[in-house]
């Protein structure tokens, strides 16, 4: 791991994981999802509000360790105002980013500081479920 | 004279650096411990001085070998206090042993509406093989509980006990909390009922003695490696009665008398439950352990895992925010442990950046976990060749992860 992603990694993982901004639950929820690994016990409720093929509104609620949580709150972030078209790509990107395999360095698929934190992962392999345990979820619907 | 120093260069990956340069502080005993030199040259030796197989050819080296091979079964037999060699039947560990055992013995005599003991605090391994034949057989597992106190309730142990429990399978130490269970009161109360007692001692030997005979459980089994010898080999022990009134543990070569294609006759245990050519060099790897254990001696492998326990204990409560689970008192050297607002994960990541190896997780105990309403826990699990040195370091940066997290 570079020097640098290693720091994002300290700094940036744990600020998003104390990020409360899309913390809650969403009354008005078109999409409930439910990501939860079974092996660590990590669990959390994604609240979407899609509306015409757009993310209105992302939140979440939901307990486990600093990498997951951080991710989900970065996926929130990440999503909401965006079209399902946009998201896509996104997802994608952000798989390819924890993939300790790829030949895609981090800094050549975003410039994003508290995505490419997540680069990490490929350092610590057994680390990935957690970074992808929201993402995986979000998945299953576009 | 007890001179750890000298145990400890006994093992060379200590001696190894971690990535990042930092002495490695090894502190996953519970799930895997390291091997000393000699047990690395005794697999080597085999490879590389008389490598053949085992029990079946009259060749050089191949008569060496057997003559060596079955040494190491006498070698088992005292460790373990077994009367007879036919009881030692090599496996290829813990999770095989328990497999067979569940297969070939628990299997055919089990019926509907019969019972099978296990405890709140077993290992999957010591679970999921019982639990299946239970399904299979509508037959009903039954679960001793635990205390607050991290005890098994013996109480509740007593009120299970009838004439439909066809097993009892318990551990001899709890993996995730170290808590060691009276062995001696499940036995002798299961006798009382005549019923089968089968001791997961995976942990067990790796801290205490064990003698078979004196604790007269019927089955015990133990891996290889968690005792300082290689990964795939492990020990099952049985009565000789039980283990000859069994069919064997697996099928296939040098197991049998006579083969036609209608029918075979099977050879007598242990010939019968080693089918197929077995993990000769695991066993000369055992061999050597074994030695290194004796070399050490469990009186003083007690005694230090003892001293190691209460140090790392005194040590570890007052840290912020961290909590013990399980007793204080009577305990193997496993620590279990959670940490407010530090999930366990993301301590393992934070130690492993300063070279101390715990684990983190359910520790392959779930319904333990649900028990004690927890999800993971850290736990540091100590070894012969660990120092107070080594605990120091954790304790040094579990104060720096309270800073770093926090």
């Amino acid at each position: 791991m570079n020097d640098r992603i290693k720091a994002l990694y300290q700094s940036h993982i744990l600020a998003s994981a104390r990020d409360e901004t899309h913390l809650g639950k969403l009354t008005d929820a078109t999409h409930i999802l439910e990501a939860y690994n079974p092996m660590c016990g990590d669990k959390y409720t994604l609240y979407l509000k899609i509306v015409e093929e757009r993310v209105e509104k992302a939140s979440f609620e939901g307990m486990g360790c600093a990498i997951s949580k951080a991710s989900t709150v970065v996926l929130s972030k990440s999503i909401q105002g965006k079209s399902l078209e946009e998201i896509k790509p996104l997802v994608e990107m952000f798989f390819e980013l924890v993939n300790e395999a790829s030949t895609k360095s981090p800094e050549s698929l975003t410039e994003n500081e508290d995505l490419l934190a997540f680069a990490a992962a490929r350092e610590f392999p057994e680390r990935k479920t957690c970074a992808t345990l929201s993402w995986g979820e979000l998945k299953t619907i576009i | 004279m007890f001179d750890q120093e000298a145990i400890k260069q006994q093992f060379p990956i200590l001696k190894q650096r971690t990535p990042q340069g930092q002495r490695l502080v090894y502190l996953d005993n519970a799930a895997t411990c390291h091997k000393p030199q000699s047990v690395v040259d005794a697999i080597a030796d085999f490879y590389t001085k008389g490598y053949s197989t085992v029990g079946r050819a009259s060749y050089w080296p191949a008569s060496e070998t057997t003559r060596a091979f079955n040494k190491i079964r006498l070698k088992v037999q005292h460790l373990i206090g077994a009367k007879h060699q036919e009881e030692v039947v090599f496996t290829f560990g813990t999770t095989d042993g328990i497999n067979k055992v569940a297969n070939s013995f628990l299997r055919p005599q089990l019926n509907k509406g019969d019972e099978v003991i296990i405890s709140e605090m077993e290992h999957h391994a010591n679970l999921l093989p019982w639990q299946q034949i239970c399904e299979e057989k509508e037959a009903e597992l039954k679960v001793i509980p635990m205390l607050d106190s991290g005890e098994l309730d013996y109480e509740a142990y007593d009120s299970m006990l009838n004439e439909n429990v066809k097993l009892v399978a318990i551990t001899g130490i709890s993996n995730a909390l170290g808590i060691k269970n009276d062995l001696k009161q499940v036995v002798s109360k299961a006798k009382a009922y005549n019923i089968p007692v089968f001791i997961d001692a995976a942990q067990s030997l790796a801290h205490d003695a064990v003698n078979v005979s004196e604790l007269e459980c019927d089955f015990l089994v133990f891996s290889g490696h968690k005792l300082y010898g290689p990964t795939g080999i492990g020990v099952l022990y049985g009565k000789r009665h039980l283990l000859e009134s069994m069919q064997p543990l697996s099928l296939g070569g040098g197991i049998v008398k006579r083969v036609t294609v209608d029918h075979s006759t099977f050879q007598d245990s242990p010939s019968k439950h080693e089918a197929g050519t077995p993990n000769i060099a695991g066993v000369f790897g055992l061999g050597a352990a074994i030695d290194f254990v004796n070399s050490v001696g469990y009186d003083q492998i007690e005694a230090y895992a003892h001293e190691l326990t209460v140090y790392a204990i005194e040590g570890l409560s007052p840290i912020k925010g961290l909590r013990i689970i399980g007793p204080t008192e009577n305990r193997a050297p496993v620590v279990s442990f959670v940490m407010d607002g530090i999930h366990p994960h993301d301590l393992g990541t934070f130690l492993n950046e300063k070279g101390i190896c715990i684990r983190a997780g359910h520790h392959c105990a779930q319904p333990l976990m649900d028990r004690l309403k927890l999800t993971a826990t850290a736990r540091a699990s100590f070894a012969i060749y660990n120092t107070k040195s080594d605990i120091d370091a954790l304790i040094d940066a579990l104060d720096e992860a309270n800073e770093f997290f926090l």
